[in-house]
């Protein structure tokens, strides 16, 4: 096939009527759209002068004028039509003439096509779609990116203000931006995201200094929450997503940052007095406004610090203060109190500040200084245990459902926390366990065990151990008094004639206790032996000691009027059943006979005939023990009650050191301890 | 076999292939072609004139369009070329950006 060769201006004519045509199409102007044939014959025509044999090898020509047809067009064409209009007239021009332009890069592009499969990249020219692209960039672009962009900010700030704008030509002229950088944003950036950033910074800026001095805080967090949403919404609309966090860390800066101080101290309406009202939802928002900002939520956690830690002070003073009118009860009020205030902030912490570590550091700080306040005298530590006593104790003074004791014991658990002698608390609440099992006290066993696991799970088994061997110890007990009641049933020889039970402590897991001997009563001593007799069957190699101060006894007391049931320490059954042998006895005779010392004897004596059971009369009938009184039993003695308790003013709390490794409380039970004129039952 | 689904190739000498619009896109040519903006009148009908291709060679090169679909399918087989339609086929290859 032979082809003739074609000279450069015959060939070139041929292709400048193939671009006029394109020209008439994007004018709008009436035109024929390209029919294939057309399409074919200028491909070919660019083919046949590329393949031509050289001199007749028009590469380098028809690729100048390919760029020439571009610049030729621009010129005469696109920029007269672009300076004519201003503003949103203009933007909308240069949107159309860009889609033009595009339209004939890719045509045009077509045609040339061979160029770009070998010329380019054998002289390492930039492509047709590049140079087209470069043209309008060169020649338009530069021209009037700045007018643009002027324009594109003016639009922006009229729809801050709340005019409609037109966002489709907003975002078509913005992708002209980001495309003309050809793959790189700096054009969108230098030319249009720059001045934008500034010219936002300045509008907010302006807003903010008004909004200040007349909104309150609520207010202004409201406006300033509704403005991120805005701009967000501007940026998804037609700004380029990469513009979202410069923009909106600008507008942080000059809402929030700028008058950060300002805004949380407002008087009436800042941080504190937010939550002062428990405003939730406004602080919800603060949060929400603040976390996004470094460092930001440092001042609201000061303040809910301070705030806290306040409220907690004022609760401790009003227990102080009442107190003096009645003591005792405002202890435990004040922990439920406590309590309360740390449920409510919690939440608070949880929900508003969503569980941020810096709220609950802060939450942790302030309790941690009013926590460890004494009030009336007693530390917080003992304050906790008493309260733990009174809802754990039968009779208490909290009555409770089961859930809700359990919910409580959680939450002293939590406040344990907060106090700094923890060994302190767990002291006392050792002692008043002790009291809880020894005296059968204790309302509900799963409770105890409940609150031990709790706290061990929160201050390890170091601390809770001794606390959990003792109220094994009282399981073990029950197993071994049954045992010894069996070892009686089998024995009953050794009977006493006295029904004993007997309670064995380990020592170390109890609290110490004081007892000094006396000389027990010869039915007593009959008890300690086969006691003793029988826990040398079970174990060996352990030594028992008697704690008497611990025991109880129930003496049938037979009165003229009528019998009454007493109940009395060991101490005070000791004196008592002195009386079965004797019916007049003196100061020294009883101590004697005990072998007590002084101070003992006078408390002992006094409780039983100077208080209000006087179950023994006293010569001479005065209010106080002296050492020449001399004691009688009281026949006369009645009450309306047919079982009493006779109160012994001993305490259980001594520290002394025992050698022994067991430690043995006694608890006398009924039956036939004698107490004068008193018959065998 | 419907008529969007199909081109028509038109050799100089008037010979006409029909052709599945797949195969014939193997040319990146025609595939500018037929995707252009702007829409033809003709890319409508589907028909495209060759006028320095002769009906032997475009004969050819429709085989040689089936034979790519295929072998970019999997089915390696071997495209024979006669020695004496070489030089014109690379020409016309060359020239359709095959």
């Amino acid at each position: 096939m032979e082809r003739k060769t074609i000279e450069l201006d015959q060939g070139w004519d041929y292709m400048h009527k193939g671009i006029k045509k394109l020209r008439r199409i994007l004018e709008g102007l009436p035109e024929p759209p390209f029919t294939s044939e057309e399409y074919m014959m200028l491909y070919t025509t660019i083919y046949n002068m590329c393949t031509q044999k050289p001199p007749y090898d028009y590469s380098q020509q028809l690729y100048d004028k390919y760029r020439e047809a571009f610049e030729e067009y621009i010129t005469s064409t696109v920029l007269p039509s672009l300076r004519e209009k201003h503003d949103e007239f203009m933007l909308r021009e240069l949107v159309k003439r860009w889609g033009n332009h595009k339209v004939m890069v890719r045509w045009l592009s077509r045609f040339f096509h061979y160029l770009d499969r070998y010329f380019i990249a054998r002289r390492s020219l930039p492509a047709l779609n590049e140079v087209g692209l470069t043209c309008f960039r060169d020649l338009v672009y530069q021209e009037v990116c700045a007018k643009v962009k002027d324009a594109v900010i003016a639009l922006i700030d009229k729809e801050r203000e709340g005019d409609q704008i037109d966002r489709a030509l907003l975002k078509n002229v913005l992708d002209i931006f980001v495309e003309i950088g050809m793959g790189q944003m700096d054009r969108y950036e230098n030319d249009f995201e720059e001045d934008l950033l500034q010219d936002t910074s300045a509008y907010y800026s302006r807003k903010a200094s008004s909004w200040i001095e007349e909104d309150s805080c609520p207010e202004y967090m409201l406006k300033s929450e509704e403005c991120l949403r805005k701009e967000r919404e501007r940026v998804s609309h037609y700004l380029h997503s990469s513009s979202e966090t410069k923009l909106l860390e600008k507008v942080q800066h000059e809402l929030l940052v700028t008058y950060a101080n300002r805004l949380l101290e407002k008087e009436h309406s800042g941080c504190r007095a937010l939550l002062r009202d428990d405003k939730v939802e406004d602080l919800s928002r603060m949060y929400r406004l603040y976390c996004k900002i470094p460092r930001g939520l440092e001042p609201v956690a000061n303040v809910f610090k301070q705030h806290v830690t306040a409220e907690g002070t004022a609760l401790v003073q009003q227990a102080e203060d009442a107190a003096s009118n009645a003591p005792g009860v405002q202890e435990q009020v004040l922990i439920r109190k406590i309590i309360k205030l740390h449920d409510k902030y919690m939440a608070y912490v949880t929900d508003c500040f969503q569980n941020h570590t810096l709220f609950h550091k802060a939450l942790k700080e302030a309790f941690e200084v009013f926590c460890n306040k004494t009030v009336t005298g007693s530390s917080s530590a003992e304050l906790l245990a008493t309260f733990c006593d009174n809802i754990l104790k039968k009779g208490g003074s909290e009555k409770l459902s089961d859930e809700a004791i359990e919910e409580t014991l959680e939450k002293v658990v939590k406040l344990l926390a907060y106090i700094s002698d923890k060994d302190l608390f767990a002291e006392f609440y050792r002692k008043k366990l002790a009291r809880r099992l020894l005296f059968d006290r204790s309302a509900n066993d799963d409770h105890e065990r409940s609150i031990l696991t709790k706290l061990k799970q929160q201050c390890g088994g170091q601390f809770t151990s001794k606390m959990e061997g003792m109220v094994t110890d009282l399981t073990l007990a029950r197993e071994n008094q049954a045992s010894f009641e069996d070892y009686l049933r089998s024995n009953s020889a050794a009977h006493p004639g006295i029904d004993l039970t007997v309670t064995v402590l380990t020592t170390g897991f109890w609290p110490s206790y004081k007892s000094f001997d006396l000389n027990l009563p010869a039915e007593m001593v009959k008890c300690v032996e086969v006691f003793k007799g029988f826990y040398e069957t079970k174990t060996k190699h352990r030594k028992l000691t008697w704690i008497y101060s611990l025991g109880t006894c129930q003496i049938n007391g037979k009165f003229d009027q009528k019998s009454i049931e007493l109940i009395v320490s060991t101490y005070q059954a000791a004196v008592l059943l002195l009386f079965n042998s004797s019916d007049r006895l003196s100061y020294s005779e009883i101590m004697a006979q005990l072998n007590l010392n002084h101070d003992d004897l006078v408390r002992l004596l006094h409780s039983l005939s100077c208080a209000k059971y006087k179950i023994l009369s006293k010569e001479p009938n005065t209010k106080t023990i002296s050492q020449s009184d001399y004691f009688e039993f009281n026949s006369k003695f009645t009450d309306k009650l047919r079982r009493i308790k006779v109160w012994d003013s001993f305490s259980a709390v001594f520290f002394l050191m025992l050698f022994s490794l067991l430690v043995v409380c006694i608890y006398w039970d009924e039956k036939d301890l004698n107490f004068v004129n008193l018959s065998l039952c | 076999m419907k008529r969007k689904d199909t081109v028509k190739l038109i050799s100089a000498d008037e010979m006409e292939f029909v052709i599945d619009k797949d195969a014939v896109m193997v040319s990146q040519t025609i595939r500018n072609l037929l995707t252009s903006p702007g829409g033809f009148a003709e890319t409508k009908l589907g028909e495209v004139t060759f006028p320095e291709i002769s009906a032997v060679i475009l004969e050819r090169i429709c085989q040689y369009f089936y034979w790519a679909l295929q072998y970019s399918r999997g089915k390696e087989t071997e495209f024979h070329i006669e020695p004496e339609l070489t030089l014109e086929l690379m020409m016309a290859a060359n020239y359709l950006h095959t």
